[in-house]
């Protein structure tokens, strides 16, 4: 178990953040959802709000602080 | 169990599931579309709380992990128990032995073996020894007839023990031997005796020729025999021989490189080969036994490539080399006292390439050499 938090400490350093791929968007650390459909997809951090758009979004995994959503990206905002 | 993961089918508002998993805080692993329909892979444990949400139907569509495998298993369970079953039988059939086969020309040594090796456990119908134990039983059977088995092998081949013996001949003792003389079997200079029996007919440093007696089975007194007996005893003389040998002057390296390259042989009685084409000229192999089934050996063989140099030994290393080879070929027949006082090169010439070394050795070698006698012929 050591060993798996000495792992997890390693690869999950920050609080958050945000990993963009060719057709993925990993994202980690978020506290909400706010809008989940299949054009845009807004998720609540503490001091801020992330909203991604694009087409055909999909939610491949979904769990307590993590989510990969599949579909093309064409535009991330930001909201302070 | 609670941990295991299943997929289920949804039908229904899949946006405000996955938000509701959310806020209930019930994981989703993975979700996909097939045929149009959803499915979403989430812990058994909380397939209860989403049967509960109204907007949605659910259904236990697989199971994952060990318990796919093992629902997998279950439905392959007469494959599954025929394989297990034929591994079983293949390693009950490559364990028995069903014949032993032992190889002498004499039937009574034959059926002695047989017997003893019956008795040890080495017999028809059991399963195989282990190596350890064929060896204890090698070395106990030995140990149990010290005086008519001198060496014996345990074999296996496929299904059959193959028991391979020497007999021991003990030389019988020469009690029929009532008289003889101890006779040269060269002509030599007489350097050592050593008898128990018989009387001197000779003495240090003389000359004999082949066929003189040495040690004398008529004891006589007066020109008168008082007694014949088997004259017993060795004598030691000084040789000569002129020996010849010959060195071709070229001759081939061959050094390893540092290719290696794998393959398989299969050896059978009717089959001998690489099962693949061996890629190098010419190389050096080491080979290791991976397994031997009904008499089919299979080998698993590292080839490493080999490079030939052609070489030429000047004239002194040749003549050295035929020099020690014709030595070593001499020394090769020699007893425990026996040994080269001189050695002299009388000629060497090199003819076709080829050194020729013609040399004179001086030994020191028994040549006494027992010969019967009939008394009827010396009266």
């Amino acid at each position: 178990m050591h060993l798996y938090k000495t792992m997890k400490n390693f690869l999950f350093d920050q609080d958050y953040f945000i990993d963009v791929w060719d057709k993925c968007i990993h994202v980690y650390g978020f506290i909400d959802i706010d809008i989940l459909e299949e054009k845009k997809i807004c998720l609540v951090f503490e001091s801020f709000k992330v909203c991604v758009f694009g087409n055909d979004f999909r939610v491949l995994k979904l769990t307590k602080k993590e989510i990969l959503i599949e579909g093309i990206l064409e535009n991330i905002q930001v909201i302070r | 169990m609670k941990d295991t993961l299943i997929w289920i089918e949804v039908e229904g508002k899949k946006d405000k599931l996955l938000l509701k998993c959310f806020k209930l805080r019930i994981p989703v692993f993975e979700t996909k579309e097939e045929n149009g329909k959803l499915f979403f892979k989430i812990y058994e444990k909380d397939f209860g709380k989403i049967q509960k949400f109204w907007f949605v139907k659910v259904k236990k569509s697989g199971v994952t992990g060990i318990r796919l495998l093992k629902e997998n298993i279950w439905k392959q369970r007469v494959f599954v128990v025929s394989l297990l079953f034929g591994f079983l039988l293949l390693y009950v059939l490559s364990h028995i032995m069903i014949r032993v086969e032992v190889v002498h020309s004499n039937s009574d040594i034959r059926e002695l073996v047989r017997l003893t090796l019956k008795e040890k456990g080495i017999k028809e119908n059991t399963f195989r020894k282990s190596y350890k134990e064929i060896e204890t039983i090698k070395k106990e059977v030995l140990d149990l007839y010290p005086e008519q088995l001198e060496w014996m092998e345990i074999e296996v081949h496929g299904m059959n023990y193959v028991v391979r013996i020497e007999e021991r001949k003990i030389e019988k003792e020469k009690t029929n031997q009532t008289s003889c003389h101890i006779v040269a079997t060269k002509d030599a200079f007489v350097k050592e005796m050593i008898f128990s029996k018989g009387v001197a007919s000779v003495s240090r440093n003389d000359s004999v020729k082949k066929g003189d007696i040495l040690i004398s089975g008529l004891i006589k007194k007066d020109e008168e025999i008082k007694a014949v007996v088997c004259a017993q005893g060795s004598v030691y003389g000084e040789v000569w021989y002129s020996i010849t040998a010959s060195v071709p002057l070229d001759y081939e390296v061959s050094t390893r490189t540092n290719k290696v390259r794998w393959n398989f042989r299969l050896k059978n009685l009717f089959f001998d080969d690489f099962l693949f084409r061996s890629r190098l000229s010419s190389y050096e192999e080491e080979k290791t036994k991976i397994f031997n089934i009904f008499g089919n050996e299979l080998y698993f063989v590292k080839q490493f490539e080999t490079q030939k140099e052609k070489k030429r030994y000047s004239e002194e290393e040749a003549k050295n080399l035929a020099i020690s080879e014709a030595i070593h070929k001499l020394e090769s027949t020699f007893d425990e006292k026996e040994y080269i006082i001189s050695k002299k090169v009388l000629k060497n010439e090199i003819n076709n390439s080829t050194m020729n070394v013609e040399i004179f050795v001086s030994v020191f070698e028994n040549i006494g050499e027992v010969q019967e006698f009939e008394i009827n012929s010396i009266e």
